[in-house]
């Protein structure tokens, strides 16, 4: 087996992942670091001021420590990963290692390799605690607020909504524009799409509102998960707006769910008070959908305003998937993933640079990162430089430029951004498998592959012979 | 220039800009004191940590509140509210001195979260946070910040008192069973919590001192000056903390604007108010609620702070006027509908000296204090809610009376009780000489007599079909009237829910 040149290649890279762990045992590393995650996690608790309640504690425990494992871990990530490589060579341990028969490539993913490993443990560690830390605090609650907990927290909740009917809406937008164009051929390009949204504006407002003193009802279809639903509540998820721009105002609002002689029905009795644009969630009985998993939702208004339900959040019905536990180990897998490119990146900036240099351009790229939110809004409005809202005036000479670039970074930022497994837990949703999937091969595969080939094909390139600034 | 020379001049410039930075430093120090922007004088009551924190941290604190107020602000913005609690710590710990922090943040979780939530004991939970995190904290780093106590003092008036909320009758409920543990299940007794003999009273005084930061003596003098006060209803504690606002106000008056020493006063006066339409109140161990019924013997003082009002706000007195107009007339018909005629006499009287060219009922412009007796006026104040000449509403509006009448009664009001009644007659009597006319018009549109339809109303209430009282009552009314017994009912109603939350029935 170790003449098979396959195996003598894996060997060499575990060989490498197996060093870079004991360094880290050597240095106290591992030691250190899974002592300050379980601090974190056993004292975060104790420090922490909740609203009151037991799902916000469970809610707040939630996002706190798994955020400061992440942070925790993240740093550290990104520090041994700079300085495992960048330090061998300015010490010139790397000169000893590459005369051995390894090749370039096979140090680097070993030592990628070795700090996954070491990550994977130390998430392994501090998650378990978390998970032991909720279900035991959950444990000692009454029986009605641990079933609350249970049904709304840690819990893994997928969703349904109303169709958006986003076609019909584009279907008859282009009906009844065709109709106004043969009425005035003469418009030019300009009204014509200005015509177009007035009269998507109108459909959707059509759809949307529900006028004082009227009803709106929506069927919205549970699909494939209707046949595991019978006897589990579900919950409505709604939220609308108005004209009032009172912020402490709320409005009295009627519900009705199923339909009278058809399916089991419940209503309010007495209006709920509901403030505006604000979710909202209640829990309703279970198996008030028909036959073929349509749940029929009704609101009546009894406001002298309309409400405004949007097609993209105005009501969705959030029903069991699955276990928080598998929910929770998916989330700390994209967690996982997050540290596989934060390994890739300290990795690949070392391999060309000191590691002082190498850990502040990681660094200067994580910044980049948390700033997405500016590039967002720049990417928005057109221009980095000031944008005025009065007077549409927006501009520099080097926004040609600079947005097409920006708008190319935040789709890279996004492949990896784009997951939330923290909020996604706390407010327990589902975090599916096609999710997580998504995450290995957005985050590991594409990124951590990219950073991954600029790496090692740096490392290959450098020549490890040169002076180097250590003494 | 030689280089000795250089260096001379230097110094020399060196010295004389010390010299300026000397005046402009006092100045800046004085505006400083002024402005109350500080940081020199140290934290009061401050833990270690929160104290090490505020110096070690120096300029960068309020980079720090910062970014924590976007983080809140976010959250906020995308409803997720439960980090809410501990981002207002957070930035009020960091900027401990800047009462506008303090206000903001428990402002935004009283009025702005709390409606975020339907269900009312959440409402609760957040309304109390904001009044915590004024009373428990603000107060705690800055006990002479008289905004903070206006603010406080709102919070009970506004947020807890009026009826802006829907939650409103359920705050009011928290806050009396919350005041129930401090004053105990009976009437509050101040003397109890001044010179507790007890242990249980030790107790009692101990929750007011640690949990509700209130001092039984201040209480004593409030309670003095502006009542007699009823301590379970949250406009008492508005009193209570503008009180205790203009207090220290007095003692720091250096570093009190007039603005904020008039809205302390202004939430005292209309509180005031609010204490007198409903500063007493009526437990009902029937229905294990209560109701509240006005505070007559407040009225003298009520009326002192309007006047007083008047004096220290020349630019709002039209608005003060009407108000204490308002007052007026309500005492006058509140103490004759309680059978204390000489005190609404003095009051109706009053109310002529003061406003003599306003007319009392409303499309009557010849309605005025010196025009029409105090009965008429009680009368119309009656039958402005019901139309003079629609039978169903007068009969309805006497029916009602009757039965107050008789809630009173069991409740143990004999006085009020008489004055119900009374009242039910007067107008019985009114409508019938309004309708005039014969026999045939009386036939048609009259209404049966005074005992008849007490008797209406006695078989109302006592009807256990109708179920317009429960049991209990029922046979506290038979034991009054002197009435043969009720059979006592198999089984017992549940007691209905007085939350938000949805009740679900099915098919």
């Amino acid at each position: 087996m170790a003449d098979n040149p396959d195996c003598r290649g894996v060997k060499q890279i575990w060989t490498i992942a197996v060093l870079t762990w004991k360094a880290a045992f050597r240095f106290r590393l591992f030691l250190v670091l899974a002592l300050l995650l379980l601090a974190a996690v056993v004292g975060l608790p104790l420090l922490i001021k909740d609203d009151g309640t037991a799902r916000g504690f469970t809610q707040i425990l939630l996002t706190y420590t798994l955020s400061s494992i992440t942070g925790l871990l993240g740093l550290s990530t990104l520090w041994l990963a700079c300085g495992t490589l960048a330090r061998d060579i300015e010490e010139c341990q790397m000169q000893m290692v590459v005369v051995k028969p390894i090749g370039r490539w096979q140090i680097w993913i070993g030592k990628w390799i070795g700090l996954m490993s070491l990550n994977a443990a130390l998430l392994l560690i501090s998650g378990l605690s978390v998970f032991v830390i909720l279900q035991w605090r959950a444990a000692h609650l009454p029986a009605a607020e641990q079933q609350k907990l249970r049904n709304e927290v840690l819990v893994a909740r997928a969703s349904a909504r109303p169709p958006s009917l986003a076609s019909e809406i584009a279907q008859e937008t282009d009906r009844r524009l065709r109709a106004a164009h043969e009425k005035n051929p003469h418009l030019t390009t300009a009204e014509v799409a200005q015509l177009r949204e007035q009269i998507r504006q109108n459909l959707l407002s059509f759809i949307q509102n529900v006028p004082p003193g009227y009803q709106q009802s929506w069927k919205i279809d549970l699909g494939y998960a209707k046949n595991f639903l019978h006897g589990q509540p579900l919950y409505l998820r709604i939220k609308f707006n108005t004209s009032d721009q009172n912020t402490s105002q709320t409005f009295p609002v009627f519900w009705q769910v199923g339909v009278p002689q058809e399916t089991p029905l419940w209503q309010t009795e007495e209006a709920m008070s509901l403030a505006p644009d604000t979710f909202h969630e209640f829990e309703i009985p279970p198996d008030l959908f028909d036959q073929d998993g349509i749940l029929t939702v009704t609101v009546v208004n009894p406001n002298n305003l309309a409400l405004l339900f949007t097609t993209t959040d105005g009501i969705e019905v959030l029903y069991r998937d699955g276990s928080f536990a598998l929910n929770f180990a998916r989330g700390l897998g994209i967690i996982f993933c997050w540290m596989a490119l934060l390994a890739a990146l300290g990795l690949a900036m070392a391999s060309f640079l000191s590691f002082p240099v190498a850990a502040f351009a990681s660094c200067a790229a994580l910044v980049v990162v948390f700033s997405s939110s500016t590039l967002k809004n720049a990417v928005t409005e057109g221009t980095f430089m000031t944008y005025n809202q009065e007077t549409g005036e927006r501009g520099s000479p080097l926004d040609p430029v600079v947005i097409p670039v920006f708008k190319g970074v935040l789709t890279i930022i996004n492949l990896a951004k784009g997951f939330s497994p923290i909020d996604q837990l706390s407010a327990g949703r589902s975090i599916t498998w096609l999710e997580l999937f998504r995450a290995v091969v957005q985050i590991i595969l594409v990124l951590g592959g990219i950073l991954a080939a600029l790496g090692i094909w740096a490392f290959t390139q450098r020549e490890l012979a040169t002076a180097q600034p250590q003494s | 220039m030689n280089s000795r020379a250089k260096k001379i001049l230097l110094l020399l410039l060196a010295a004389v800009m010390l010299l300026g930075a000397t005046f402009t430093q006092r100045q800046l120090n004085r505006d400083r004191e002024s402005l109350g922007l500080t940081r020199v004088t140290p934290l009061e009551n401050a833990p270690p940590l929160l104290a090490f924190t505020t110096v070690a941290l120096g300029g960068f604190r309020g980079l720090i509140a910062n970014f924590l107020w976007i983080r809140a602000s976010e959250l906020q913005e995308d409803d997720k509210f439960f980090e809410m609690a501990q981002l207002s710590d957070w930035i009020t710990k960091l900027e401990p001195h800047f009462s506008a922090v303090w206000v903001f943040q428990a402002w935004n979780m009283s009025y702005n979260i709390s409606v975020k939530f339907k269900d009312y004991p959440d409402r609760w939970r957040w309304v109390e946070r904001g009044i915590e995190l004024l009373r428990d904290e603000g107060l705690k780093y800055n006990p002479n910040d008289v905004l903070l106590y206006r603010e406080l003092a709102w919070h009970f008036q506004h947020k807890m008192g009026a009826n802006l909320d829907d939650a409103n009758v359920y705050y009011k409920n928290e806050w009396l069973k919350e005041m129930s543990e401090v004053f105990g299940k009976g009437e509050p007794n101040l003397n109890e919590l001044l010179h507790p003999q007890t242990p249980e009273e030790f107790q009692r005084l101990g929750i007011l001192t640690n949990r509700f930061k209130m001092d039984p003596e201040f209480m004593e003098q409030v309670n003095e000056k502006y009542g007699p006060l009823e301590w379970r209803l949250p406009e008492t504690h508005a009193i209570y903390w503008a009180a205790l606002g203009l207090e220290k106000a007095r003692e720091h008056p250096t570093k009190v604007k007039q603005e904020d020493l008039i809205q302390l006063r202004r939430v005292i006066y209309q509180s005031m108010q609010l204490s007198f339409q409903r500063g007493r109140l009526l437990a009902d161990p029937f229905t294990k609620t209560f109701d509240t019924l006005p505070n007559l013997d407040i009225v003298q003082k009520v009326s002192d702070a309007y006047e007083q009002a008047m004096i220290d706000e020349p630019n709002m007195r039209n608005n003060i006027e009407s108000a204490h107009r308002n007052l007026l007339i309500n005492a006058a018909y509140f103490l004759y509908e309680n059978d204390r005629i000489p005190e609404a006499l003095k009051w109706y009287r009053y109310l002529g000296q003061k406003y003599p060219d306003k007319p009392l009922i409303a499309n009557r412009p010849d309605s005025l204090p010196g025009k029409i007796t105090l009965e008429e006026f009680a009368l119309d104040r009656i039958a402005e809610d019901v139309s003079e000449t629609s039978r169903d509403r007068v009969r309805a509006a006497i029916l009602g009376q009757t039965i107050m009448s008789y809630r009173e009664l069991i409740l143990g009001n004999q006085q009020r009780y008489e004055g119900l009644r009374h009242l039910a007659r007067i107008l019985r009597a009114t409508y019938m000489k309004k309708i005039g006319g014969g026999q045939g018009r009386i036939d048609a549109i009259g209404l049966p007599s005074d005992e008849e339809m007490e008797k209406e109303a006695l078989q109302a209430v006592l009807d256990p079909k109708n179920e317009i009282w429960p049991y209990e009552m029922r046979a506290a009314l038979r034991a009054a009237l002197n009435l043969p017994p009720e059979p006592p009912p198999t089984e017992k109603p549940e007691a209905s829910s007085t939350t938000n939350a949805p009740t679900a029935t099915s098919r």
